[in-house]
Order: structure tokens, then C-alpha cells, then sequence
């Protein structure tokens, strides 16, 4: 009789234990020390009939930010930290003035590749479905500010974040998607590098 | 004995006094005419009345607003901490307005960039597109690809050129404040902790009465409540200075007012052991009602500071009574008519020195001390007319048999003295105390500074210097004022200003500066950037490669072209000319006026530099100004000593004779000597205060200098009176010494000291076998 009722017991906690929450998303997120990959980033502006189409290599490492390195149809390297955003101008990084509400948005961008859900959960409603190997966030600001700028952003992702949708409340919208990501590789001495500079 | 005149005076003069009465309670009928306002005492430097204006406007949010950071190591609890204090702060009805939240509207933003491109645009970005178009179109392509360049507020369909987005990037920076774009927020990282920003706008000033006081309890209860959520406050306002001001004053008013008292009344029991000569205190009584009267009939109010230095006045105003009480020692038996009759002459010169003294303080260029004297003098005459007229019928019968001690001890320091000068005789001792004095005054330095005025507790001055260090605001008291015949002019001239200061932030000798033209450029420039749009279609290949429709660029072309020049008026009534408004200064009898506020000043001396060669340009220095305001009194506050002096001695040569009469003022002015000289063996700077001081002590001196050369009932018992009275006196004086305002503390000390001289050299007036020789020389 008391097998039985713990037997009961974990059958109905199981659906709870098996559904996938944003912690476990944050947790297979933060995971990887290191994440290379490869990018295209589609700027879908309301008066153009193509976007605005760039493309290049990242490296996101967990103790120390991002490098965005933008290929074609310009180059220009960007580094984000906690000190904030910098932009390679020849061979040395050059802090950008830290602008307030620019400062925010790299926040969030962070946040949303690192699966900072603690981070995001302030500003946005978060909803996720899915299963860790394919699953779907959708973010809808909170805040009236926020929603002056963005309607929603949507993330996909696997193992790691795959696609980033940003849909402005003009109109228009980004689509970042990463490519070939892959968590295998260290960072190299030239990164490491970018990073400590 | 009485005189009938003797009957009639006590009725007349309790007539006056009811009338007095009544004029005080109508002056009081709307509560407590006080106030607290620092910048009433101090000189009006500047007869110019825009620049009033111009100065009432810079300090209006000093007095008004409260700043506080509300600190916490979360973010989010700070945040959530900022907005229970400010709902709790919205709901105390102190306030006007509170804001810990910058609620932008976006579509008035947008509006006000969309009309500002040519206006609003920068200095550097202007150049850039009129002598670079090709890297103007490089850089707008580069930032269609950005993915950091933060959001635009306009979107890129309007806005294909970015101009909203430079002008967006050139706003002066607010210091070190983040924008919390989720709750809207303003935060600033440091020391580990997230501080938000609360901002509010009292309903009064700080020179109010009871607002300042509110206000700081409120902050007090905010505090608590915020350490119990381990948070922490910190907070800025003039408000809170006056609040500290205010309850220091109170606290000194009781000190040297109560301390004064309890001495004089304990003095009066000891040496006449009578209770009812207590009555002696009614005239000090009287005397603080008249000058108070007569201060709120004069200046409408009565200053805070005016009180505190005026409640040293007990200690004057109870020597009148102590005059021919002291006879009750020789005259016996002591009756307060005939007392009064005997020692009248000397008490009436002795009302006219000290006025004289009091109101010479009333010539200087400082409001304080013409309240002060107004105060005094007025204070002085009501005690005065109560101890002749009104004293000795309260005193009718009194039977005085005063103890013998005070006496004894008096023949003891003449015999003292006796010894000494058979010893020693009296040019030698001139001489030592003449190198004395030459000692001291080769240590004595000088010091005038407005923060003298202001007893600032340490944690006040702390927090402000943190929350500068915090935010990066560090707004300065200087600020430039531009005159020009119209509103292109003024713009053009604040560029040429603009351009210096800038070399000023480039070497570190300033933080910033906020500018209307930071803002709106002035019309030549605007044209300038139409006709250089003019030629940007040979530039902007690289855009239509991207996609972007030839059509529409040339519509936004021509819509920038059909754009209005914009004024200053236009320019102020968007959201992001918020900070800028108060700068405006608008159309004046000669045209217009504006100012330029500054942050983080290393060096004072080089703004004053910058203005010049520059028409229209001038810097108020309102602190610069007073403190050398300061040091030119000090020379005409020397000279109204002098001055006072001779009109002393005029007044001392009817009664005394001539040599007399230079001898009665040389002594005070030797002490008044002495107490300089002392100053400067103790290390104690020579302030504008110390000096009023000795002007002080000259006109009290006089008084011990008469009352030993009367000599009326023997040199023990003349020598016993102005030891009372210098006892009494030192008491009052002795206790503003301890004041922890400075001036306040210097201006007792400096008369403490001269008294504590005074008395001792007023022997030497009477001995006419010892005559002093040299008088000239000790002055």
C-alpha cells in the first residue's frame, strides 16, 4: 500500500520533472565554455525590397563576452563585455561611448546568447516550448518603453541558440542565424588576446 | 526720596512696552517672521538685474531639489526600493513632483529629431558632412550593418541619411547615469552597488521655515527603511543644509541664550544674595523684544544667524541694571532712585558709546551685520529705558546687602596691581605688551572665505561628494551669462565661448559644459548644412547599392530641404531640450540672454580668462565675488573703526576734558589690539568677523573705561561693577565662541578676547599719576 502511493506520488510529478523550463535552458546554455560559429544577419527593412544581408564569424565565451566579426559586405570587428562595447579601429579596440539605451540593448543581446534567463525574465514575459533539442523562446517586453521599440523577439535554438528574430514595432526586423556552431574549440591565442586587451 | 518725575516714568514706559507688545504680536500674527536664507546676509555684489535673474535661476533647483540615490547590491531590489520611497515621498505632500523614472515619449522624440536634422546636428558631424560627404555615406552604411549601434529612435525608412541617429549620439552624456530600459530607471554602477536616481521638487524653498526640517525627517524615516532592506540613501539638497542649518541654530539659541542666562542669574544670587535682584533680568528680557521688533519693522524678517549672534546681547543689556546695583557696595544704605540718579550720567554715555559702536557695524555692506546692529542697537535702548525707567520702582525698597567676597577680591587684584607697578613701572609694561602684540600680529594670518557662514556637518558635505563622484554631475556655482542683440548673435557668440572651453575639457581643467547651441546651431550654420545636402547625391552611391531607392532619397532630400530654420523657442519645446530650458534667458530690455551652466571645475581662475575679448561674455562668479567682497571690507571695516572712534571721543571730550577722552578710547583700542595680536599666537585667522568683533570691543571697552573713571564709591568698588559687567559679558560672548558655525565662533572669540583685555587695561584709565604716554603709537 505505501509502494503504491509513492508509486502514484512520482507518476504524477513526472510530467513536471520531464517538461522542459527555462532553467534547464539556462543551464544547457551556459554549458559550453566556448562557442565558435558562423553568422548571417538579415536586416528586413519596411521600404526595401531585399534585406540588408551580413555575414561573418562570432566567439562567445562564457567568462569574457563576444567577438563579432563581420565579414561581408564590410569588415568590422566587435567585442562586447561587461565593460561594455568596443569596436576594432586597425590593430586596437576602441571603446564605444557608453550610450545609455544602446548599452541596454547589448545587454539583452548577451543575455539572449548566453540564455540568461534571470536577465531577460526583468524586461520580457518569457514563454518557452519545445524540448532541449529543439525548442522555441518567445520574449514580449514587459515595459512601455520597451514596447515603444520592439513587439517580440524569438529565439530558436538546439543544443545552442540557432536563429534570433527581432520584430520592431516599425515595421521592421532582424534575423540573426548561427551557423556551424560548435562548442568543441578553445579559444584561440589571437582571441584570447581580443578578450584580455 | 522721589522725584515725581520718578512717578510718572515707570506708567509712561509700561505704556511703550504695551504698545511694543502689541506692534510684535501683529508683526508674529502669521506665525514666526524668521528666516533662514544665507544669500539675505551677504552683500549684493551685483546691481545687474539679469543677472539676478540669471543667478536666481541657476541656484532655484539648489534650493528646490532633492537628489537621492537609492543603493542597493541588486539591481532589481534598488530599483523596486527607489519606487516604494517615491510613491511614499508623492504621498508626503512635500512635493511638487517626484521622479525616479524618465518616462520618454517616443513619438514627441521622434517628432523633435525628425525637425531638428539641420538644426540639431552637431558641430563635428556638421563639418563632417559638408567637408567629407564620402566618409558621411561610409560611416551611414557601416551603420545599417551594426548590430550594436543601439536602437534608432527614428526608423531608417525616415531617416535614410541617419542624421536623428548622430544627432541622438551627440547629446551631451548624463554623467555616468544609465537608462534602465526596462522600468525606465535612471542607474549608476559603483562601489558595488546599483544606485537609482530619485529626483524631487519640494513645494517650498529651502529658506522656508518648516519645509527643510520635513523634509529631513522624511529622509531620516526613508533611510530607515531603506537600511532595513539593506539598502542605503544618499542624498543632496539645499534643502538638507538649511535643515542642518536651522536645528544648529536652535541648538546654539539655547546654548549661548540659556547658558548666558543661567550664568548671569546664578553671578546676580552670588553676589547680592537676593532673589529679587533677579528682576535685574528684565531689562534683558525688554531689550530682546525691542530689537526683535524693531529687526522684523526694518527688514520685514529676522534672520536665524541675526538671533544667535544677538542673544550674546543679554550679556550687554544686563550691565545697565548692574551699574548702580554694584553701588549697594558703597552706598549704604542702597536705595534704587537715588542709586540710579548717581550713576545715570555714565550709564547714558555708556548706552551712546556702545550704539555707536553697534551702529558702525550697520555702515559696513553686509545685511548680516546691519541686522545685527539694528538688533543690537535697538535691544540696547529697550534695556536701557527699562533699567532707568522702569527697574528701580520694581526695585523700590529692595533692601541690598551684597556679599563681601566679590569686594574683597577686587581690593585684592588693585593691590595686586599696586605691587606689580611699584615693580615694574608703566612704559615697561607698554613696552612688553607692545612686543606682544608685534609678536602676534607677525603670526596672524588672514581668512575670507563664505563657507565661514555655514556650519556644514561633515556627512552632509560627504554625501554630496559622493553622489558628484556616483552620477559625474559636479555642477559648479559659476556659469557664464551671454548678452546679444538677437538670438543668431547669441548662438555665435556661445560658439566662440564654446570653442575655448573645449580646450579647458581637453586639458582636464573642466568636466563639461551645457550650451543652447549644443542644442540648436545658429542659422548660418543650419544653411550651411542645407546647401551641403544640396550636393549629396554625387556621394551616395554606396546607399543605393545597398537597395535603398533612389526615389526615396530624393524625397527625404527634398523634405530636408523644405525644412524651417529653426529658433531658440522652437528648439526648447521638445522633449530632449528638457535639461536646456532653464539656460534660456530669452528677450531682455537689449536683446537676448542665455547662460552656459558648467560641470567639474578644477580652476576658477582660468574661467574668468575665457571671457575675455569676448563681447557679450561675462562669468558670474557669485562665491569669487563675495569672498573678495570680503577682503575689501576688511579695509573699510578698519576704517569705520577709526571712525567710530573719533566720533567716541567727540562725544567723550563734554564730560572727560580732552586727554581724558583719548585715553578712555586708546585703552579699548589697545585691547582691541591685544585680542588681534592673541589671535595670532593661537593660530586663529583673522577673519571679516573677528573684526567686527574688535570693532565691538572698542564700544564695550569705552563703557568699562567710564565706569572705572568715575570712580564713583572708590576704585574697588569701580573695579567690582566692570568686573560684573565684563563677567557677564564674557559670558555671552564665550559661549558663540563655541559655535560650530565658524564666523560665528570667530566673532566670539575675537570679542572674548578684547573684553578679557579691555578689562584688565581699564584700571590705567583712572590713575592719572601713571599717565600712558605714546597714544598715538598704540593704535
Amino acid at each position: 500500500m505505501k509502494r503504491l502511493f509513492i508509486w502514484l506520488l512520482l507518476c504524477s510529478l513526472s510530467p513536471l520533472a520531464q517538461a522542459f523550463d527555462l532553467q534547464q535552458l539556462s543551464d544547457q546554455l551556459a554549458r559550453p565554455e566556448v562557442i565558435h560559429g558562423q553568422f548571417i544577419q538579415e536586416k528586413h527593412l519596411r521600404a526595401l525590397p531585399q534585406p540588408l544581408t551580413s555575414k561573418g564569424r562570432f566567439v562567445l565565451a562564457k567568462n569574457h563576452g563576444l567577438l563579432w566579426l563581420l565579414q561581408t559586405p564590410l569588415q568590422q570587428d566587435y567585442r562586447i563585455t561587461a565593460q561594455g562595447i568596443a569596436r576594432r579601429d586597425g590593430n586596437a579596440w576602441q571603446m564605444l561611448p557608453n550610450k545609455s539605451a544602446g548599452a541596454e540593448q547589448n545587454r539583452l543581446f548577451l543575455a539572449v546568447l548566453q540564455g540568461d534567463s534571470s536577465g531577460l525574465q526583468r524586461d520580457f514575459e518569457l514563454s518557452l516550448s519545445g524540448e532541449p533539442q529543439q525548442w522555441k523562446l518567445t520574449l514580449t517586453p514587459r515595459s512601455v518603453l520597451l514596447k515603444q521599440v520592439f513587439n517580440q523577439i524569438n529565439i530558436d535554438g538546439g543544443e545552442l541558440v540557432q536563429r534570433i528574430e527581432l520584430l520592431e514595432t516599425q515595421g521592421d526586423s532582424t534575423v540573426l542565424r548561427m551557423l556551424d556552431a560548435t562548442a568543441a574549440q578553445p579559444l584561440s591565442e589571437a582571441e584570447q588576446h581580443d578578450f584580455a586587451e | 526720596m522721589i522725584l515725581p518725575s520718578e512717578r510718572m516714568l515707570p506708567r509712561l514706559f509700561l505704556i511703550l512696552l504695551l504698545a511694543v507688545l502689541a506692534l510684535a504680536g501683529w508683526q508674529w500674527r502669521n506665525g514666526a517672521p524668521l528666516s533662514a536664507n544665507l544669500m539675505e546676509l551677504v552683500p549684493g555684489t551685483s546691481p545687474d538685474a539679469l543677472e539676478l535673474i540669471a543667478e536666481q535661476r541657476m541656484q532655484e533647483p539648489l534650493n528646490r531639489e532633492v537628489l537621492v540615490l537609492v543603493g542597493h547590491t541588486d539591481r532589481q531590489q534598488a530599483i523596486a526600493l527607489a519606487q516604494t520611497l517615491g510613491e511614499q515621498w508623492q504621498a508626503s505632500g512635500l512635493f511638487d513632483k517626484v521622479q525616479w523614472t524618465l518616462q520618454a515619449d517616443v513619438p514627441a522624440l521622434r517628432t523633435q529629431l525628425l525637425n531638428g536634422r539641420l538644426a540639431m546636428l552637431s558641430a563635428a558631424d556638421r563639418e563632417q558632412l559638408i567637408e567629407q560627404p564620402q566618409a558621411f555615406i561610409q560611416q551611414r552604411v557601416q551603420a545599417l550593418f551594426d548590430p550594436f549601434s543601439g536602437f534608432s529612435l527614428v526608423p531608417n525608412q525616415d531617416d535614410w541619411l541617419g542624421l536623428t541617429g548622430r544627432i541622438q549620439n551627440s547629446q551631451p552624456q548624463r554623467g555616468a547615469i544609465q537608462f534602465d530600459i526596462g522600468s525606465g530607471a535612471l542607474v549608476a554602477d559603483a562601489d558595488g552597488k546599483s544606485w537609482v536616481m530619485l529626483r524631487a521638487r519640494a513645494q517650498g524653498n529651502a529658506f522656508d521655515m518648516n519645509l527643510p526640517l520635513q523634509v529631513a525627517e522624511l529622509l531620516q524615516r526613508s533611510r530607515d527603511q531603506a537600511s532595513q532592506a539593506q539598502g542605503q540613501l544618499l542624498a543632496a539638497s539645499g534643502l538638507l543644509y538649511a535643515a542642518s542649518g536651522q536645528q544648529q541654530a536652535s541648538r546654539e539659541i539655547t546654548w549661548v541664550g540659556g547658558g548666558a542666562t543661567i550664568g548671569i542669574l546664578m553671578l546676580l544670587l552670588l553676589a547680592f544674595r537676593r532673589l529679587r535682584v533677579w528682576l535685574a533680568f528684565v531689562p534683558v528680557l525688554v531689550g530682546m523684544l525691542f530689537g526683535a521688533v524693531a529687526c522684523v519693522a526694518l527688514f520685514g524678517r529676522m534672520h536665524v544667524m541675526t538671533l544667535v549672534l544677538g542673544s550674546s546681547l543679554i550679556g550687554v543689556a544686563v550691565d545697565y541694571p548692574l551699574h548702580y546695583l554694584s553701588k549697594s557696595w558703597s552706598l549704604k544704605p542702597w536705595r534704587s532712585w537715588p542709586a540710579l540718579r548717581l550713576t545715570l550720567p555714565g550709564l547714558s554715555l555708556s548706552l551712546a558709546t556702545t550704539c555707536i559702536g553697534y551702529l558702525a557695524l550697520a555702515w559696513t555692506p553686509f545685511p548680516a551685520l546691519t541686522q545685527i546692529a539694528i538688533f543690537s542697537a535697538a535691544g540696547l535702548v529697550g534695556a536701557y529705558l527699562t533699567a532707568v525707567c522702569l527697574l528701580p520702582a520694581l526695585l523700590k525698597g529692595a533692601d541690598l546687602r551684597p556679599a563681601q567676597w566679590p569686594l574683597r577680591l577686587c581690593e585684592c587684584l588693585l593691590q595686586i596691581r599696586q605691587a606689580l607697578l611699584a615693580r615694574v613701572p608703566t612704559p615697561v609694561l607698554l613696552v612688553l605688551l607692545l612686543s606682544f602684540c608685534a609678536g602676534g600680529l607677525w603670526h596672524l594670518t588672514t581668512k575670507n572665505d563664505i563657507r565661514q557662514w555655514i556650519g556644514t556637518p561633515q556627512h552632509l558635505t560627504d554625501e554630496a561628494r559622493d553622489i558628484a563622484r556616483i552620477t559625474g554631475f559636479q555642477p559648479t556655482s559659476q556659469f557664464f551669462l551671454i548678452r546679444a542683440d538677437d538670438q543668431p548673435q547669441l548662438l555665435e557668440r556661445q560658439t566662440a565661448l564654446n570653442e575655448r572651453l573645449d580646450q579647458l575639457i581637453a586639458l582636464e581643467k573642466l568636466q563639461g559644459y551645457l550650451s543652447l547651441n549644443q542644442l540648436v546651431s545658429p542659422p548660418a550654420d543650419q544653411q550651411k548644412v542645407r546647401q551641403a545636402l544640396a550636393r549629396l547625391p554625387d556621394f551616395w552611391q554606396p546607399l543605393l547599392d545597398l537597395g535603398v531607392p533612389v526615389a526615396a532619397l530624393q524625397g527625404e532630400l527634398a523634405q530636408l530641404q523644405a525644412l524651417p530654420v529653426t529658433d531658440i523657442d522652437a528648439a526648447l519645446a521638445g522633449p530632449l531640450a528638457e535639461p536646456y530650458r532653464t539656460l534660456w534667458l530669452g528677450p531682455t530690455t537689449q536683446g537676448v540672454a542665455a547662460m552656459i551652466s558648467l560641470q567639474g571645475l578644477n580652476d576658477a581662475a582660468l574661467l574668468r580668462v575665457q571671457a575675455v575679448d569676448l563681447p557679450g561674455v561675462q562669468l558670474v562668479d557669485r562665491l569669487g565675488d563675495l569672498n573678495r567682497v570680503f577682503a575689501a571690507t576688511q579695509v573699510s571695516a578698519a576704517e569705520l573703526k577709526l571712525a567710530s572712534c573719533v566720533l567716541i571721543v567727540l562725544l567723550l571730550i563734554w564730560p572727560f576734558g580732552v586727554s581724558a577722552a583719548l585715553r578712555i578710547v586708546a585703552l579699548p583700542l589697545l585691547a582691541a589690539l591685544c585680542s588681534l595680536a592673541s589671535l595670532g599666537w593661537l593660530g586663529q585667522p583673522l577673519t571679516l568677523f573677528s573684526l567686527f568683533g574688535l570693532l565691538l570691543v572698542t564700544a564695550i571697552g569705552v563703557d568699562y573705561a567710564i565706569l572705572m573713571r568715575e570712580q564713583i564709591g572708590g576704585a574697588a568698588v569701580s573695579l567690582l561693577g566692570t568686573l560684573l559687567a565684563a563677567v557677564t559679558t564674557w559670558l555671552s560672548f564665550g559661549l558663540l565662541a563655541l559655535s560650530s558655525t565658524p564666523a560665528v565662533s570667530n566673532f566670539g572669540l575675537a570679542v572674548s578676547l578684547g573684553l578679557a583685555f579691555s578689562f584688565m587695561l581699564a584700571p590705567w584709565v583712572g590713575r592719572q599719576e601713571h599717565p600712558i604716554p605714546a597714544q598715538e603709537d598704540q593704535r
